[in-house]
């Protein structure tokens, strides 16, 4: 028999008596101060300034020693290695061929007989918008246009009709998407005004606009666009036209108005000359045609005349414009500072390189595509891009020596300047029965998209091969030998 | 001569690391050199800035994820070297533990 005791035992404890005592302090003087640190982007990545005397860093002579040889020993054979050559991966799928995969057509536009005047693809790469106007000759100063626009991602794309009609009372010339707010679009007008259309909006579309004023051209506006404003992320509208001024307006949305906040107007006697001007002795006024931004140099801009006047201008120039002031409420300045050798006719189009910061390429109605260095007046190529009228030019986005040129024949001929011959790499017949294109455009997000603009007022998209889309390796080398070569 | 608990101080060995850089930056094809430590931060580099720093964000976190794929296929092995090829060049990468050697090296060049 077990027995079961349970010891139990019983402890308690008790801390001394705890000491309190009250004591006051009072300061004397006060003194504030505060601290802030600067936002700095990045901070952890912040590379330490140069010169500065610092510790070396610990171990990194011995890394070095350690790999030194492993290193520059696979740099040698890797340099000799024919291991790659004629490697080649796809990524993605290979197109062979070019195509035209829509035919956009806006049909009570196109029983008015209106022509499409600028295309403009949305920063996101899926709505295009196109304006309509006319740009032969006749009594249109009156005639009723519209904007079109079609998402072309949208299901149920329905060519022949717009997804929103934008209803405008005069003919459009020019039009250019937002660069970041995919809803918003500026446009020109034959009348001169510039207005910004918010495709947000379910009522009264215009988001701002000029309005007839003291302010505005006087002359058809042949050329806007989105460039950065005075503020960080605020963007202005650019427009230019035929009465050689070139205006930056602010948006003030709650007005509803475009406010000039500073201009330029383009006379003949400030133009800079080293080769003999045309002999037109016309208005004083350099009629703008067409004008070029350059992604490279925030200051600097192009602008082609109807005269044939190729001129680099800057947004920062002081020299005031020998304009007799006419109501503007900003005083204009001349920004003309280089004149390129000049052309035979009107230069409907200009555009900057995005691979070269010193080419551009321009065409006019003479039938020649000029390759232009920034820094020398004479062109460093000419070609032959058609026997008629050339009205649009853009440089590819992804391939650094291609370029597509919009003739008045009806057709899209695409230039590569890689290869030896000076006729074009693809030729895309618009289809227009000999009509011409007026415009054209990249898709800025998906690089195989074409957009082109023709006279009988259908846009058509292209789907680009993959040879006219794929960089090829040392083209962008290519270019930069290109762009040194001096001209004779 | 200066003197630290008896023993003579080495003078700043800045040269060697520089001269190293030299000889690597000489090799054929070389674009650039980065050297980041061991948390991504670039201390050496013969590019510009804004490419340095998007390198070494990029490649460091490239270099821990193939580590890892090595040690976890084999616990006992570990990563010696590192090469990416592209289209346009070879990115050439020399781990340790406390720094990469990055070169950037286009063969055709």
């Amino acid at each position: 028999m077990t027995r079961l005791c349970l010891l139990a035992f019983q402890r308690g404890c008790q801390t001394r008596p705890v000491h309190t005592a009250e004591a006051e302090i009072q300061p004397l003087l006060n003194a504030d101060n505060g601290t802030q640190t600067d936002p700095q982007d990045h901070l952890i990545y912040q590379l330490p300034p140069k010169g500065e005397l610092r510790p070396e860093s610990p171990g990194l002579r011995d890394f070095l020693h350690r790999v030194e040889d492993m290193v520059v020993k696979e740099l040698a054979s890797n340099a000799k290695s024919h291991a790659f050559d004629g490697f080649d991966v796809n990524w993605e799928d290979q197109n062979e061929t070019v195509s035209c995969i829509h035919c956009l057509q806006h049909p009570s536009a196109q029983e008015k007989g209106l022509q499409v005047t600028s295309i403009s693809w949305s920063c996101t790469g899926s709505v295009i918008a196109c304006a309509f106007g006319r740009v032969d000759d006749g009594d249109w100063s009156t005639e009723k246009s519209c904007v079109c626009t079609w998402n072309l991602d949208r299901r149920g794309l329905n060519p022949k009709r717009p997804d929103m009609v934008i209803d405008v009372a005069r003919p459009v010339m020019s039009l250019s998407f937002h660069p970041s707010q995919p809803s918003l679009i500026a446009g020109g007008l034959y009348s001169g005004e510039v207005v910004v259309w918010d495709t947000n909006r379910t009522q009264d579309l215009i988001l701002a606009q000029t309005g007839m004023s003291t302010d505005t051209h006087r002359e058809p506006v042949y050329q806007v666009a989105w460039v950065p404003g005075p503020r960080r992320g605020e963007m202005v509208v650019l427009s230019a036209g035929s009465g050689g001024r070139v205006l930056l307006w602010t948006v003030d949305s709650d007005e509803g108005r475009l406010v000039l906040s500073a201009g330029f107007a383009l006379i003949r006697q400030q133009v800079p000359h080293n080769s003999a001007l045309s002999k037109n002795r016309g208005s004083s006024n350099v009629g703008v045609t067409s004008l070029a931004l350059s992604p490279w140099d925030l200051d600097t801009f192009l602008v082609g005349s109807e005269s044939g006047l190729v001129l680099k201008c800057s947004f920062s120039a002081q020299t005031l414009a020998a304009a007799p002031p006419d109501g503007e409420s900003v005083t204009l300045r001349a920004p003309a500072q280089f004149s390129f050798s000049p052309r035979g006719g009107p230069v409907h189009s200009l555009h900057c390189s995005p691979f070269h910061r010193n080419l551009f390429v321009s065409v006019g109605t003479d039938g020649l595509a000029h390759l232009h260095s920034l820094l020398q007046p004479d062109p460093l190529l000419s070609l032959r891009v058609s026997d008629s009228y050339v009205f649009g030019v853009r440089w590819s986005p992804t391939r650094p020596l291609l370029f597509a040129a919009a003739t008045g024949q009806g057709l899209v001929q695409i230039f590569d300047l890689g290869r030896k011959s000076l006729r074009p790499a693809a030729t895309l017949d618009q289809l227009t029965g000999g009509q011409p294109v007026y415009c054209l455009e990249f898709n800025p997000r998906r690089k195989d998209l074409l957009a082109v603009g023709n006279a009988d007022g259908s846009v058509n998209i292209w789907h680009l091969s993959t040879e006219l889309t794929e960089q090829g390796p040392r083209e962008t080398a290519k270019l930069e030998q290109l762009a040194n070569e001096v001209a004779e | 001569i200066a003197t630290f608990l008896g023993r003579k101080l080495q003078p700043r060995p800045q040269n060697e690391v520089e001269e190293t850089l030299k000889r690597i930056q000489g090799q054929k094809g070389v674009q650039g050199i980065i050297i980041v430590n061991a948390e991504g931060i670039p201390i050496k580099t013969t590019l510009d800035n804004s490419s340095t720093v998007q390198y070494a964000g990029l490649i460091h976190q490239l270099v821990m994820k193939a580590r890892s794929t090595v040690r976890d296929i084999d616990p006992q092995n570990d990563l010696t070297f590192l090469r990416v090829r592209s289209k346009k060049n070879e990115i050439m990468i020399a781990p340790d533990k406390d720094y990469f050697l990055i070169v950037i090296q286009n063969p055709s060049d």
